[in-house]
């Protein structure tokens, strides 16, 4: 094959081309590197903050101590990992239906935020818990008690929410 | 055969019909909400406003031309109504203009002023007409900034229906259902303007047996199903088609299933049979019986214990204890409640394998269930069949009527029932635990189950394929819509979203699967561990033997049955035509 | 006779010790390739196990002993198994020439520190030991039966074979030098400064080069490239046969940077007079030390193998090859005549 375009000889200089210059100024680089200070975070003792626009773990909002979500099955619909298990029922308060039964599991979920996104209500969001460990499937699948989350603890997600709408 | 142009498009048509059904007829469909085919035209929607016009005469009777040699139309310069302007030959309908596009959007503006942001929490979200066109009708925003009006959302109309009176936008389907259909005419409008509501007259209720309905027909989520509310979200379920058991009429139904559940069974347009409707007995009394106390497993008693078992431990069984006693001392039953397939397999047992005439069925009739709409006398969804295909004692002896005394004078030992429970009629099922032996093919436990020596876990009409004959002698094919362990790789079977892709680790996918299979399946498998081979592999292979066997199934296949939505007798040649049926909602699930 | 096993005992009890230093060394390697790469990348690196992560490489090799092994059903299960013991085995041969320090004297007689360190044909056998470590790779490759795993094996044996020649053409300058075969003769000739380094600047660079290569170590890490290779030649590996993979990497590297300091640094000599520490020839300080100094340029070098891997990518197989035959084989040779020449002229 005679290459006649864009040939080494075209692109580099002669230094660059003997290669060992460049090689010394590879390692100098990577040797300055090293000088730096480093970013790693000590994780079980420093813990990081999120911000609002983290999307960790789905939660849903509990506003008077009960939840805000009337389970219209959207999340269930949209969620592309199949996460989401809804179970309506009647609630003799004025919003008239309620889960009785509302499951996300999280081996299954992939954090995408479809839920927060077609929500209806604002009743599901994306929490900043990134410390999800269960030790066996079963645990991991999370029922209303391990979900229901009071809303003064998502102030910051349902800012954001609203913002980037 | 007058025509008239909707956009363009040349219709033939008959004189006397109006736009909408012309329009309707060849597949177009314009929009409305209080236009049903079987309810007279109210007009109050306001929806199907179109544009309407004829050509221009000139006065010498010849057509007015424009320049390019085109008809020169004059329209009418106010919008009519689609649904009561009557055809006119060589009339002109626009759609897609402007005009008709803006009235569109401005009766959706003015429906959607009022109606509450509901779809959440609604049942009708997702089968809604008012969703379908405020997506495809709509400007797509409001420009309301008032509070709504507030109406009572949870008014009991019957015990059946639930009135939310907000969502309602008075197209008054269910008043003229109530009065025309029904024929209880207790609805009415009371209020005006945006006030204007629904009631019940003073002291009534609406509670006639063809109330539910109104769900159906209703274009909003106005009226829900008291028993079905909030049970599921539209989409979450599966629709597949099948036909009601509950009496003769053999109304064609949808079997909504979610995570193997019977949720709720909603009419299916047949124009032949049952056309929009269904009665409330249909739709709810078999739910029960369907879902719960249901035979899961085989059994057999052993050491007077009844006792899961396998299926080849049963039917070794059942074929034992039929070998026990002679042809003559065996009684057959059928099932009206059963279908075609398991009845003709069981008639074959009985007189082609074992050679015994003693077979018969349970005869249901109720002259007090009988309507003018839809209900027949007779209880038993294919007693035509069973009759048809040979489910009859060959000595009136031994018919069910004398079955007690048979048994009594033993010359009836041991009985073999295909899905069949007596209606628990205490003085027969009593007699028949007297007999030696029991056989039983049930869906449901029972006080027979309990007390058979053979148990067979039976599919009923939503978990297997088959056919049923109602009263009309109209041969109609079903369809499963239920998995079990056999049907479980059944090809085309509608499958709601969780159920056709939950993996077998998911909780929804945990339920036990139900172990039963249909009789006709059983029954062959028992001929066969008593060497009598009928080469029966699908409910297809009987239906085929049925059809080449009896001269008034000739030319029948599930197929042409499913195509033509049922064959009467005799008919196999020349079935009615296919007849585009109205849909009041296009956007379905599945 | 009673001799022979004085001399057998001897060096048995210095074998068991040098192994355990080796692997010591290797996993003072790992240690270092898992620190280095994470300064380099702004990170800490493995800082759990023991004080400031030391014990990392232990708990990496208990977790691999640990592991399943298996075995893929179509392999040739004989070299399956054999060909990490050869690559281990051969990695760890090589020290049996080695000096780590020149000798003591206990009671008039001399204790070299090595196992053979005067063996007189000390670097022909570093040469055969380093071409039969290839084996190793080449039957890993081959018995897995995966086309990955003989695709890196064929690799590794088309780059022995390119770098092995530049390698020892550029030994030859050496030896020409020194006059000898024996490692410990090669080491006291470049006493007071006289390191090879200077005199051979242009072999220096060609046995660095070729170092890299054979030791398949970044840039040449062709026969494990997992971009294309999924894991090259040791696909097919788990548990501690894997690990023997791995050690025998660190082990090689270990090696590649003694010989290096060996021919090209001055070896054990210590960079100024013994006699500046008062410590007489022969006495167990001055071995201390000279052990010492050997040890800190090792470390240098396999510090400087890693400093490498982690700063430059690796190169694509054509440019493997080109550098091989078309740069380095034509400057290898140039050396020779350089050096024989300047030999000719100045003695």
């Amino acid at each position: 094959m005679n290459i006649e375009h864009n040939i080494e000889r075209e692109r580099m200089t002669f230094w660059e081309r003997i290669y060992l210059p460049e090689i010394a100024r590879g390692l100098g680089l990577t040797f300055r590197r090293m000088l730096r200070p480093k970013m790693t975070r000590q994780y079980p003792e420093e813990r990081w903050e999120p911000l609002g626009s983290y999307r960790g773990r789905p939660v849903l909002v509990e506003e008077d101590s009960v939840e805000r979500c009337v389970a219209c099955g959207l999340c269930a619909r949209v969620c592309p990992a199949l996460a989401i298990e809804v179970q309506a029922s009647e609630t003799e308060l004025d919003k008239e239906r309620f889960p009785i039964k509302f499951e996300i599991n999280m081996l299954r979920c992939i954090y995408c935020g479809f839920c927060e996104e077609v929500c209806p209500e604002e009743a599901i969001v994306m929490s900043k818990d990134y410390e999800l460990v269960f030790t066996s499937p079963e645990a991991g699948i999370m029922d209303k008690a391990k979900l229901l989350v009071p809303i003064a603890q998502l102030q910051d997600r349902l800012e954001f929410v609203r913002r980037y709408r | 055969m007058p025509h008239i142009y909707i956009d363009g498009r040349k219709i033939e048509t008959q004189n006397g019909k109006t736009i909408i059904e012309a329009a309707i007829e060849n597949g177009i469909t314009i929009p409305h909400f209080c236009w049903h085919p079987e309810l007279s035209v109210s007009g109050n929607c306001r929806m199907c406003l179109v544009e309407v016009g004829l050509p221009k005469r000139l006065p010498d009777g010849n057509f007015e031309k424009d320049s390019d040699g085109n008809l020169s139309i004059s329209y009418i310069p106010k919008l009519q109504i689609a649904c009561a302007t009557v055809i006119s030959d060589g009339m002109h309908v626009k759609l897609d203009s402007a005009k008709t596009i803006k009235a569109q959007e401005a009766v959706m503006e003015f429906l959607l002023i009022n109606h509450p942001l509901d779809c959440p929490i609604c049942d009708e979200a997702g089968q809604c007409k008012l969703q379908e066109y405020a997506f495809n009708h709509s400007r797509g925003e409001s420009r309301f900034v008032e509070t709504k009006n507030k109406k009572p959302k949870r008014t009991p109309w019957g015990p059946n229906v639930m009135f939310d009176a907000e969502r309602c936008i008075s197209c008054s389907r269910c008043i003229r259902f109530a009065k025309e259909i029904a024929k209880q005419d207790v609805l009415s409008f009371v209020q005006r303007c945006d006030k204007v509501t629904i009631r019940v007259s003073n002291g009534k209720r609406f509670d006639n047996p063809y109330s539910m309905n109104v769900i159906d027909i209703c274009p909003v989520g106005a009226l829900t199903s008291s028993d079905f509310r909030f049970k599921s979200r539209v989409w979450d379920m599966s629709f597949n088609d099948s036909i009601c058991a509950a009496c003769s009429r053999g109304c064609n139904t949808k079997i909504g299933v979610r995570n193997n559940e019977i949720l709720r069974i909603e009419p299916k347009t047949n124009m032949h049979v049952n056309k929009y409707w269904m009665c409330d007995y249909g739709r709810l009394s078999m739910l029960p019986k369907l879902n719960t106390g249901r035979v899961l497993n085989p059994r057999i008693k052993q050491n007077g214990q009844t006792e899961d078992a396998t299926w080849d431990e049963a039917i070794a069984y059942a074929a034992q204890i039929l070998k026990k006693y002679k042809p003559s001392e065996i009684m057959f039953i059928g099932s009206g409640k059963s279908s075609n397939e398991n009845n003709y397999t069981l008639a074959k047992f009985a007189k082609s394998a074992l050679k015994s005439g003693n077979i018969d069925y349970y005869k249901r009739i109720d002259e007090s269930f009988k309507d003018d709409l839809l209900r027949t006398n007779d209880l038993n969804a294919n007693a035509l069949g069973c009759t048809e295909l040979g489910v009859a004692p060959a000595n009136s002896a031994f018919a069910i009527e004398n079955l007690a005394t048979n048994i009594k004078s033993k010359s009836i030992k041991a009985i073999y029932i295909i899905d069949e429970d007596f209606d628990l009629n205490k003085e027969l099922v009593d007699e028949i635990l007297k007999a030696e032996s029991i056989i039983i093919h049930s869906a449901n436990h029972n006080i027979i189950t309990e007390n058979a020596d053979v148990v067979f876990a039976s599919s009923t009409f939503a978990e297997s394929e088959g056919t049923f004959i109602n009263v009309a002698k109209r041969v109609q094919y079903f369809a499963p819509a239920l998995v079990t362990k056999e049907n479980l790789h059944r090809m085309g079977m509608k499958l709601s979203r969780l159920d056709k892709f939950g993996a077998h680790n998911d909780r929804w996918t945990q339920k036990e699967l139900r172990n039963s299979r249909p009789a006709w399946r059983v029954i062959s498998q028992l001929a066969a561990q008593m060497s009598y081979n009928f080469g029966f592999i699908k409910a297809e292979d009987v239906f085929k033997e049925i059809a080449n066997l009896f001269v008034s199934f000739k030319s029948m296949n599930y197929k042409l049955l499913e195509k033509h939505q049922g064959i009467t007798l005799g008919k196999g040649d020349s079935p009615d035509p296919v007849i585009r049926n109205y849909e009041s909602y296009y956007m379905k699930p599945n | 006779m009673n001799n022979l096993i004085w001399i057998l005992i001897e060096a048995l009890i210095k074998a068991v010790v040098i192994l355990n230093v080796i692997l010591l060394g290797a996993a003072t390697s790992v240690y270092l390739e898992r620190k280095i790469s994470a300064v380099i990348q702004d990170r800490i690196g493995p800082n759990r196990v023991g004080p400031f992560g030391v014990l990392q490489p232990f708990a990496d090799v208990f977790k691999l002993f640990f592991k399943e092994d298996i075995v893929p059903k179509a392999s040739d299960k004989f070299f399956h198994s054999l060909a990490p013991i050869i690559s281990l085995g051969v990695a760890v041969a090589v020290y049996a020439v080695i000096p780590f320090a020149h000798y003591v004297e206990i009671g008039g007689t001399k204790y070299y520190i090595g196992i053979a360190p005067n063996l007189n044909i000390g670097l022909l056998f570093i040469l055969a030991m380093t071409s039969v470590g290839v084996y190793g790779i080449t039957l890993a490759g081959w018995s897995s039966n995966n086309k990955y795993s003989l695709m890196g094996g064929l690799r590794s044996a088309a780059q022995m074979i390119s770098y092995e020649l530049s390698m020892g053409l550029s030994l030859i300058g050496i030896i020409l030098i020194s006059g000898s075969f024996s490692l410990n003769d090669i080491v006291i000739g470049q006493a007071n400064w006289k390191w090879n380094v200077f005199l051979q600047p242009l072999g220096f660079l060609i046995f660095l080069v070729s170092a890299f290569a054979e030791t398949n170590r970044a840039p040449f890490d062709l026969p494990e490239a997992e971009p294309e290779l999924v894991g090259g030649y040791n696909t097919e590996y788990s548990g501690m046969k894997f690990g023997m993979f791995f050690l025998a990497e660190y082990a090689n590297m270990a090696t590649s940077s003694a010989f290096i300091t060996l021919l090209y640094f001055g070896g054990w000599q210590l960079p100024f007079s013994p006699d500046l520490l008062g410590l007489a020839e022969g006495s167990i300080g001055l071995a201390v030390a000279q052990f010492l100094v050997f040890f800190i340029k090792v470390v240098f070098f396999i510090m400087f193998f890693i400093w490498v891997r982690w700063s430059i990518p690796r190169f694509r197989y054509d440019q493997l090859m080109r550098l091989g035959w078309k740069v380095l084989l034509p400057l290898s040779l140039l050396n020779v005549v350089l050096t024989a020449a300047a030999i000719l002229i100045f003695k």
